[in-house]
């Protein structure tokens, strides 16, 4: 039996990685902690596991935790969860700042803990294939690459930039950064970005264009605008085109849906995308537990290493943004 | 009778001649190219032919449509001009701003009207969308995303003059420049650009990805390929109210599917787009050249439109190549 704590349910992907948990076999929830005791005994009353007030408890009866905290609270409960020598698989983006991130690293290494990010895109098959078949040579060599990750205005603690760290640069450049790094191996060393509030009005970036250089000479561009709105039928989107020298690979992660056009309680005409693809938090929850299981790290996972260097993304878009010109990253070493 | 001079053999010349079928009060009387293309059009019209413009009875003619690759527009353009005849010139306007200024001041010497083949702004999806921004039905635009993009073009066009930047000025010059015209329509004036590029790389494959910042504040993202299959347009406006999006990969109100190539074998140069109305946009453009010159009212799209699309275009070319932001 597993044993998994969850640690903070800030964010809404806490209900998600839960009803992962409740489908996978011989795993347990040892308890939920939260800073926020009412929020936190709301989401164990729905899900039927015990709120715990004492986290240094709950990690002493824990194989491994899952973090869905807030981004900067990330580094704490991450730090507390190493020092106990769990598990780890936590919320993106990993911080807000790189020198937390780094911390964080550091601190998981130090320990011995295993520390994985929660970037379920790779766990999406579509995307799998599409890297087998780039790395198969399928689309010759990768010259450039376009990739969304739209979505709605979340609200909450994500337009709160003590809490966030940022608005929508900082909540969607982790996925597809990672996604785009993962696929042609190797790193961003360069990040010029257009950002910008015109969407929401709501005091926090809202839009953005990336452009990002690798390593490797091969080139992209970004979108992480939150410039879905209620109207749109659906919540957003994660896309990314590869253009080689022999072809072009093309990823809609959301494309298999079903259009239903029906009318909403007060009449209205609606039509809405209804995503009946696979379940990318199920099959990195999944992952994670088998790794705990095994004792062997994952080859999957996004690691905690992974997350930093997403993150050196992110803040390097802020500040090309800040000052008008491309940003050169100089990657942390540990 | 309006009589119209074709300059050019290649896809475009053929293309806009073809319109001049559908149009009552119109007609191309004769075909100028030093190429055997031109000469086969010529023939298959049925109108008079000549290597070059010193062989053409200008009192026979009444507009030039000036359809050649971009190095000459400049060169015929200013030569048309002395000849006092309005012109449809193909876009870009010229290759560099010098060339495109030096063809709008020689038309206003001459008191000649020049209109530059901006096409998309007669396509009927991109008026649409025009429309409904400016009837707000979307709000304030603050991301654009938009794609142009398909196969390179032939080499057996002139010289295979696409493939020397030199000449045709490359996606950002000759393909983007639609998308830069357009947005800086809907959008307005742009701040500063920033563009990568593949430029040099070989075997045909050419993809431009640029990032406009307007006056306004609104953020475009434009990709203009010679890397991909067939030829396809998509746009995306988001606003604070709404959004709009269109692919014309989708939007084919019929499908073919081809087993063989049937097009004229002088129209297998660069893409054209096919839209399924019962007015082309080329028909629209050529139409509306026409009206305006006949009523005297200006054009919708005019010379000085095009030399602002060309000069975002040559910023984004220089960004590409220097990897620094370029102002406006």
């Amino acid at each position: 039996m597993t044993r998994i704590g969850i640690l903070s349910t800030a964010h809404m992907h806490a209900h998600s990685y839960m009803s992962a948990i409740e489908t996978l076999q011989d795993v347990s929830v040892t308890g939920v902690y939260d800073e926020d005791a009412g929020r936190g005994r709301q989401f164990c009353a729905a899900h039927g596991v015990p709120f715990r007030g004492d986290m240094e408890a709950l990690l002493d009866e824990s194989d491994a935790v899952l973090i869905a905290a807030t981004n900067a609270d990330h580094r704490g409960f991450v730090e507390r969860a190493a020092a106990r020598g769990v598990a780890i698989l936590c919320e993106k983006p990993i911080a807000t700042s790189v020198a937390d991130a780094a911390a964080m690293v550091q601190a998981a290494e130090s320990a011995g803990a295993p520390f994985y990010m929660a970037l379920p895109v790779r766990f999406v098959r579509a995307a799998a294939e599409l890297r087998k078949f780039v790395r198969a040579g399928k689309i010759g060599r990768i010259l450039a690459m376009t990739g969304t990750n739209h979505g709605y205005m979340p609200g909450g603690w994500f337009i709160d930039r003590a809490a966030s760290g940022g608005g929508a640069v900082m909540d969607h450049t982790s996925h597809v950064a990672d996604l785009m790094r993962w696929i042609v191996g190797s790193d961003v060393v360069e990040v010029y970005a257009e950002i910008a509030e015109r969407v929401h009005n709501r005091g926090i970036d809202d839009c953005g264009i990336l452009t990002l250089g690798f390593a490797n000479g091969v080139f992209a561009t970004l979108d992480p605008s939150w410039s879905r709105l209620k109207t749109y039928p659906t919540w957003g989107d994660v896309t990314l085109e590869v253009v080689g020298t022999t072809g072009v690979l093309a990823l809609d992660a959301f494309a298999p849906r079903v259009h239903v056009y029906a009318e909403a309680e007060d009449g209205q005409a609606t039509h809405r995308y209804d995503y009946y693809g696979d379940d990318m938090d199920l099959w990195m929850v999944d992952e994670f537990v088998r790794s705990v299981r095994s004792g062997q790290r994952s080859d999957t996972l996004a690691t905690g290493l992974d997350g930093l260097r997403a993150l050196e993304v992110t803040m390097a878009a802020y500040e090309s943004a800040e000052s008008g010109r491309p940003v050169a990253i100089t990657p942390w070493q540990p | 009778m309006l009589r119209a001079l074709i300059i050019g053999g290649g896809t475009m010349a053929r293309t806009h001649a073809e319109i001049y079928s559908r149009l009552p009060t119109a007609a191309v009387v004769g075909v100028v190219d030093p190429d055997a293309r031109g000469r086969r059009l010529a023939a298959d019209l049925q109108v008079s032919f000549s290597e070059s413009l010193s062989g053409v009875d200008w009192n026979a003619v009444d507009v030039a449509h000036v359809c050649v690759p971009t190095p000459w527009h400049r060169k015929l353009v200013v030569e048309i001009a002395k000849q006092r005849k309005h012109i449809l010139c193909e876009k870009p306007i010229a290759r560099t701003l010098a060339d495109a200024e030096e063809m709008i001041a020689a038309c206003e010497q001459s008191d000649v009207r020049l209109m530059i083949g901006h096409c998309v702004r007669y396509f009927p999806e991109y008026m649409r969308a025009k429309e409904l921004v400016d009837a707000g039905r979307i709000g304030r635009v603050a991301v654009a995303r938009l794609f142009r993009g398909g196969s390179f073009p032939p080499s057996d066009t002139w010289r295979d003059w696409y493939a020397n930047r030199n000449w045709s000025g490359g996606t950002s010059v000759d393909l983007m420049v639609h998308d830069f015209d357009f947005l800086r329509w809907v959008l307005g004036p742009v701040a500063r650009v920033y563009a990568k590029s593949t430029y040099g790389e070989s075997n045909r494959l050419e993809l431009t990805l640029a990032t406009l910042r307007f006056q306004s504040g609104a953020i475009a993202h434009v990709t203009g390929s010679w890397a991909h299959a067939g030829f396809g347009t998509r746009f995306e406006l988001a606003g604070n109210l709404g959004l709009l999006e269109h692919d014309s990969f989708k939007a084919g109100a019929v499908f073919h599917e081809a087993t063989a190539l049937p097009a004229h074998e002088d129209m297998q140069g660069v893409q054209v787009p096919r839209t399924h109305v019962h007015k082309s946009p080329y028909q629209l453009e050529i139409e509306d050249f026409l009206h305006a010159i006949v009523q005297d009212r200006p054009f919708s799209v005019t010379a000085h439109d095009a030399l602002e699309a060309l000069r975002i275009g040559l910023a984004v070319e220089q960004s590409a190549l220097t990897g620094m932001p370029v102002d406006l």
